[in-house]
């Protein structure tokens, strides 16, 4: 046990490197994923046929294809039409498109939750459509879609470990490489796990924290 | 309208124009793309002693690392010239392919069908397996494993031709496959392995890390060939990097290859001999 004290001490700046990275990561593709899914979402009720048809095979595409494809695709596609990535950069890409197809739709069925009447109420007293969606229906929305929205937010955290298949050095990699110094390896494994899971409860702790807030008025 | 169309043909001229000078980059050959960048693009892993890993303080060294710094210090005449890309080992063939890396030295095995989709450098290592014991142990060497017979225990990296390969070298030891290098150590530590059976480059890392515990069977077998692997189709730049590993090995840098080798094994390579250069005999 004093050994691999030893050894965390030692390897501290990486772990932590690794693990501020994995944040990064993670808060990066919630927020493209977040606008992507907004715009995504709205496009997915109210858009023109073309757009509703877009945005649903992008949504089916993300969703159905596992986030391990879709960050090898965003590393190695890319370069083969001539634009360099780094490794990083296709990371987030891939996570935020993920993000985006999943904060779309359930974007969607918060919107589609609230009571038709809402939106004939909000036009019957005027409103045009983007005032109804901004003073009437996404409020609403938001508030429902707030907890899906925090789990997306876990699974990105989780998600961006895989990252270290293409050799973004976040926790994982930072963790492999010790490992592949110190050869301590269930040591360090768990040890990751739990800066995972604190990242993870905290994050929960955030989103109830926030949900708190919006619903009790 | 007039208006637009012009914009139009303007637009796929300049377009066609871009696709043509990307062309001209492309048929220059990548060793003059490298000198006008400026540094070296090469692909290597972080996790594996001796070969890459990341030290204490968290730089990447190792033997490759090593190897790569010889190139390096060819184009610049100087060594840390180099931006390394972090790779996973599946990912060393596609990364050359796609060209996000001028070159990958991340303990490449050569083989006949790795050889139909990237180009391979000269040999800068032969792996094999090795047999490490613990010093002053029950069993002194490889002859001493082999006539206990089915007496002997051997720990291997849990592996699909790990029982095979035992096998081959002691075929009535008795193989106990562990899950992960420390857990295989540890048997052979405990006594619960005689003999811990892995590559030989890392058992003898490991010796030397821990001077005096441990002894070399004295045999070694399975032979592999490590090399470096660049993209096929571009002869300048293949040749410049054989060059300057040949010479590493054989000519005047061979001080930077001999210094790499005793860093990270141990051991001395073999002099060049003088006279007759001994690759034409």
């Amino acid at each position: 046990m004093q050994t691999f004290l030893d050894q965390v001490w030692i390897a501290r700046w990486p772990l932590w490197d690794g693990f501020l990275l994995t944040i990064e990561i993670a808060i990066s593709a919630i927020v493209l994923g977040t606008v992507v899914g907004c715009i995504c979402g709205i496009q997915l009720l109210f858009g023109p046929a073309i757009s509703r048809l877009l945005f649903r095979l992008y949504v089916d595409v993300m969703r159905g294809t596992p986030v391990l494809v879709l960050i090898l695709a965003a590393f190695y596609i890319p370069s083969v039409v001539g634009i360099s990535l780094n490794a990083t950069q296709a990371g987030i890409l891939a996570l935020s498109l993920f993000a985006g197809a999943h904060i779309g739709e359930l974007l969607r069925g918060a919107l589609q939750a609230i009571p038709p009447g809402q939106a004939e109420a909000a036009r019957s007293i005027g409103l045009t459509f983007p005032q109804t969606l901004t003073y009437v229906l996404l409020p609403q929305a938001l508030r429902s879609a707030l907890p899906p929205w925090i789990n997306t937010g876990v699974e990105l955290i989780k998600g961006s470990s895989l990252l270290s298949i293409i050799g973004v050095g976040e926790l994982l990699l930072k963790t492999q490489e010790v490992i592949g110094r110190t050869f301590m390896t269930i040591e360090f494994y768990i040890f990751a796990g739990l800066l995972y899971l604190a990242a993870n409860i905290s994050l929960d702790q955030l989103g109830k924290m926030i949900e708190r807030r919006v619903q009790g008025r | 309208m007039l208006n637009k169309t012009i914009k139009f043909v303007a637009g796929i001229g300049l377009c066609a124009l871009g696709l043509l000078s990307a062309q001209a980059a492309s048929a220059q050959s990548k060793l003059q793309e490298v000198l006008s960048r400026g540094k070296l693009i090469v692909g290597t892993g972080s996790t594996n002693p001796p070969w890459h890993f990341r030290d204490e303080k968290g730089n990447l060294v190792g033997f490759d690392i090593e190897i790569a710094k010889i190139i390096a210090q060819g184009l610049f005449d100087d060594p840390t010239k180099i931006e390394f890309v972090n790779q996973a080992s599946d990912a060393r063939i596609p990364n050359i392919v796609t060209g996000k890396v001028d070159i990958a030295c991340q303990f490449v095995t050569v083989t006949a069908a790795r050889a139909q989709q990237v180009a391979f450098t000269v040999p800068y290592y032969r792996e094999g397996v090795s047999l490490m014991l613990v010093s002053g142990g029950r069993y002194a060497d490889y002859a001493a494993l082999k006539a206990a017979g089915s007496k002997v225990t051997v720990s291997v990296l849990q592996n699909v031709f790990a029982e095979k390969m035992v096998h081959d070298a002691l075929p009535d030891a008795k193989v106990d496959q562990f899950e992960s290098v420390d857990l295989m150590y540890q048997a052979l530590n405990s006594g619960r392995a005689d003999a811990a059976a892995t590559d030989s480059s890392s058992l003898r890392y490991y010796m030397k890390q821990n001077p005096g515990r441990y002894v070399d069977s004295g045999f070694s077998w399975n032979p592999q060939t490590y090399s470096c692997i660049v993209k096929q189709g571009d002869s300048d730049w293949l040749n410049f990097v054989n060059v300057a590993m040949r010479e590493a090995m054989t000519g005047t840098t061979f001080p930077l290859y001999k210094a790499a080798y005793e860093r990270w094994f141990g051991e001395t390579p073999p002099e060049p001999k003088i006279g007759f250069p001994s690759e034409f005999r």
